[in-house]
């Protein structure tokens, strides 16, 4: 019995090959999902303060762009000190926010004694720092202001922090030491860091709070500009100066190569196929509409004629051009270069014709919505891999049935595995009722 | 017409500063550049020239490496592959393929390998485009790459050895629990990307867009990652203005590539017979070409069938059916003529579809909105290609069906009962 359920050797590699492939492009797929869940879910919850202080203590793994500060490596007790120091700045923020708020002058002689021996993480005051944000939102030169008013006067206090640490004071140190205040100048971290605890910042509640910082709108406003600028089409004549000199160096090149006329490369053959593939669905599609209209007139029903028979036409060049690609792959002579197939490179979007990406937008009202089109997308991409799977199954399948001729049972028991493979998915199973003859 | 460049006369000081300039330029503009030092060097086939030039064709032939991945690969490792992909591609210089593996030689052929990659296609701008910096929660449009191959294939672990079919049905239904889950996942997503984006209403600076995406909320609540993300998209600014700037500087490159070119011994001509090369694509195209024999065979029975039939009825015959005939054949040709132009040579951009990802952006419902795709009109394109592609498989199944009824033959054979609901 279980003999007819075994498949050729050839063809089943081919099957378990496309079923693989389908297989992981789904898990890579749902790997990429979840990476993204995991990040909109944290951001969802209450927001961890201690996570916004920890990395500016060590320098971190991008270093290679700015000064190396590879020599020194602060030490446990430096680390520790530096946590309690970028404490007490910020809670001198505070502090000075409070303070300037009430239009008082300077305290800074005050933090220097107070904040930097006692120990931590105290952060109150959560309160007047939000609702002066909210206040301000509008008038957004006030947050700056107060915080530019603390920052040089909070300046003293790392250097003098430095100096008191001894004879470890090397540029690791200091590195370290100014990443605090680097933060301090980015107003927006530091008051969304302070503005944490005791009740923790969640999205919900304080997410229209929010607001970019200065370095980053200028660099991702600047970004967009210059992908619109790079994505906008020149005509000009050094444009076509351009295209010509590479044609003539191109030309060139195939004329001292010493091969003969110019052959289709792997890559091409691989692009046409696909083209190919696109168009004999596109094809499909438009030949059964045609086939299932139901014609109302005679005007009606001769367009339906004429649309099919240039469909047809149509599909003859397309089976033309493939023959041409088959005899050109078949006389394909090879050089001295090594065997072996590259990974196939992604197609750019589009067929190649706009490489470049430029700014757009996708605008929709509801989540309800969203969540219909993401589903559509997904429905779509899912039966295009269904369709590629079925022709594959009936490619290797149908021949199987059709070569096993006796009509016992191991080849019933064939004929309905595969039934249900090609015919329902792999989902439902058909009832093969069968007259027995009796007693034998 | 725009306005005509005026003529400048040629400052001998400009000439010579524009070829550094748009060397320049191109090696910042690439991934792994490398001074414009060398490349000078390479144009003299300087060996030390070398070893940096097949660093940069590994980095721009392998775009889906990540930025630190190329550095896991040994530089013997690495001109193998660049081989390889250049001859995939079709390059058509032998000389290139004698170089040692070592890496140790040809600044000057691998100089003209990468003007020829440049020569071909808008490689820089392809390179930039895959490798950009997303701040924005993307959506494509199009389904282009509707579930990407993960690359290489992996060897089958199965190699050898017969398969038994319900391996395959074991492997369906696998397949189909996957695709559950990816829906239910992509649900919850597009659940809480909906609430991140209603939360953080009115904070952006830029109102076309309103509100932020994950990407810049996740780097209000890790700064560090913050500073990262700041740090790629100033590397990213600056490359694209290098971009800009190549595309003024090109033409004196070519002009150099050129002097280059002719700098280098012509090669001798080779007639000898080679094996062939197994083309990767071989075995699709032979599908192919079955599936659209089948597909012209039906359709020519079904064509013959009403031409027959057209044929056999009676109309009438007169000035105005003439006149008719050729109005509905001039309305035909322009039906088809978008879908004659994709199935063409060459093929081109896809029947006027939109392409590319798109920025997700929450708007309230019926406010009029600046320029962008609206979310109702892309779901009503999708349903349509949804409702087509299901079609398209009926079909397939329901000629299964057929096939497999005739070959299990008419009664008295065995009765088939199908599942309900058929």
């Amino acid at each position: 019995m279980a003999t007819a359920y075994v498949l050729l050797a050839g063809s089943s590699r081919r099957l378990v090959a496309e079923l693989r492939d389908a297989l992981d492009s789904c898990a890579e797929r749902q790997r990429q999902l979840e990476r993204s869940l995991r990040v909109c879910r944290r951001l969802l919850r209450a927001w961890e303060p201690a996570e916004t202080l920890a990395p500016e203590l060590t320098p971190g793994p991008e270093t290679n762009e700015e000064a190396p500060s590879a020599a020194c490596i602060p030490s446990p007790q430096d680390l520790k000190e530096l946590e309690l120091l970028t404490q007490a700045l910020e809670k001198a923020v505070r502090v000075r926010k409070g303070i300037s708020k009430a239009g008082e002058g300077d305290k800074a002689p005050s933090l220097k004694s107070g904040s930097i021996a006692t120990s931590p993480a105290t952060r109150a005051s959560a309160p007047p720092s939000t609702s002066r944000r909210a206040g301000s939102r509008a008038l957004e030169t006030k947050p700056p202001r107060g915080i530019r008013q603390t920052r040089v006067p909070v300046k003293d206090l790392p250097e003098r922090r430095l100096l008191s640490v001894g004879d470890q004071a090397c540029m690791g140190q200091g590195a370290g030491a100014t990443k605090p205040e680097s933060g301090l100048r980015n107003e927006q971290i530091v008051l969304s860091a302070a503005s944490q605890a005791p009740e923790a910042f969640t999205l919900k509640d304080k997410g229209i709070l929010l607001q970019l910082p200065e370095a980053f709108r200028k660099a991702a406003s600047w970004n967009s500009r210059l992908w619109a600028q790079l994505s906008s089409t020149q005509t000009s004549d050094s444009v076509d100066a351009v295209t010509t000199a590479k044609m003539q160096f191109l030309q060139k090149m195939q004329t001292t190569s010493g091969w003969p006329g110019s052959r289709l490369s792997a890559t091409e053959v691989e692009a046409e196929v696909r083209h190919l593939q696109k168009a004999c669905l596109l094809l499909r599609l438009r030949m059964g509409e045609e086939l299932t209209a139901d014609p109302k007139d005679w005007m009606q029903e001769y367009r339906c004629l004429l649309t099919l028979e240039e469909l047809q036409a149509i599909m003859g060049q397309c089976l033309r051009r493939l023959r041409e690609l088959c005899t050109a792959v078949v006389e394909q002579q090879l050089g001295p270069w090594p065997e072996g197939r590259f990974p196939r490179a992604s197609l750019p979007c589009g067929g190649g014709a706009d490489p470049i990406w430029s700014p757009q937008l996708l605008l929709y009202s509801s989540t309800q919505e969203l969540q219909t089109l993401a589903a559509l997308r997904l429905r779509v991409a899912m039966l295009h891999q269904q369709i590629h799977l079925e022709k594959v199954l009936m490619a290797e399948l149908l021949p199987l049935v059709s070569k096993q001729e006796p009509l016992g049972p191991p080849w019933l028991a064939l004929c309905r595995a595969v039934h249900s493979l090609l015919c329902e998915g792999g989902q439902h199973f058909l009832t093969i009722l069968r007259e027995d003859k009796p007693a034998d | 017409m725009g306005r005509r460049r005026r003529r400048r006369r040629v400052d001998p000081a400009d000439a010579a500063r524009a070829l550094p300039e748009a060397i320049a330029a191109l090696s910042q503009m690439l991934p792994a550049g490398p001074s414009p030092e060398t490349f000078r060097r390479a144009k003299f086939d300087r060996p030390e020239a070398a070893p940096a030039l097949w660093r940069l064709l590994f980095r721009v032939l392998s775009p889906q490496l990540a930025d630190g991945a190329s550095a896991s690969f040994s530089l013997e490792a690495q001109v193998r592959s660049v081989k390889l992909a250049l001859r995939t591609q079709g390059y058509p210089r032998r000389a290139l393929a004698q170089l040692p593996d070592d890496g140790s030689q040809g600044g000057r052929e691998l100089l003209l390998a990468l003007a020829w990659l440049l020569a071909r296609g808008p490689l820089p701008e392809r390179l930039l485009t895959q490798n950009r910096v997303q701040l924005g929660d993307e959506m494509p449009v199009c389904e282009c790459e509707a579930l990407a191959s993960p690359g290489p294939p992996a060897p089958s672990v199965e190699a050898d050895g017969c398969v038994d079919i319900r391996h395959l049905q074991w492997l369906m239904g696998k397949l189909r629990f996957r695709w559950r889950n990816l829906m239910a996942s992509q649900q919850e997503q597009c659940a809480l990307l909906g609430k991140i984006h209603s939360y953080t209403r009115g904070c952006h600076s830029d109102r076309s867009l309103g509100h932020l995406s994950v990407t810049e909320t996740e780097l209000l609540r890790d700064p560090e990652g913050g500073r990262q993300l700041l740090r790629r998209l100033e590397r990213e600014n600056a490359r694209l203005q290098a971009a800009l700037q190549w595309r003024c500087r090109e033409l004196v490159f070519w002009r150099w590539m050129d002097t280059v070119l002719g700098a280098c011994p012509p090669e001798a001509s080779q007639p000898t017979f080679l094996p062939r090369i197994p083309t990767p694509g071989a075995g699709e195209l032979e599908t192919l070409v079955r599936e659209l024999q089948a597909l012209q065979g039906e359709l020519r029975e079904a064509v013959e069938a009403r031409r027959a039939a057209w044929e056999a009825g009676v109309r009438g015959r007169g000035p105005e059916w003439s006149a008719a005939r050729t109005a509905l054949r001039e309305a035909v040709g322009r039906d088809l003529a978008a879908l004659r132009r994709v199935c063409e040579r060459g093929g081109g951009r896809s029947l006027a579809q939109l392409h590319g990802p798109h920025r997700l952006v929450r708007t309230e419902a019926g406010a009029p909105g600046g320029p962008g795709l609206r979310a109702p009109e892309v779901i009503e394109a999708l349903r349509s290609r949804e409702a087509h592609l299901e079609v398209v498989l009926r079909q397939l199944q329901g000629q299964c069906g057929q096939e497999l009824a005739r070959l299990v033959g008419a009664p008295p054979g065995p009765v088939w009962i199908l599942p309900p609901g058929r």
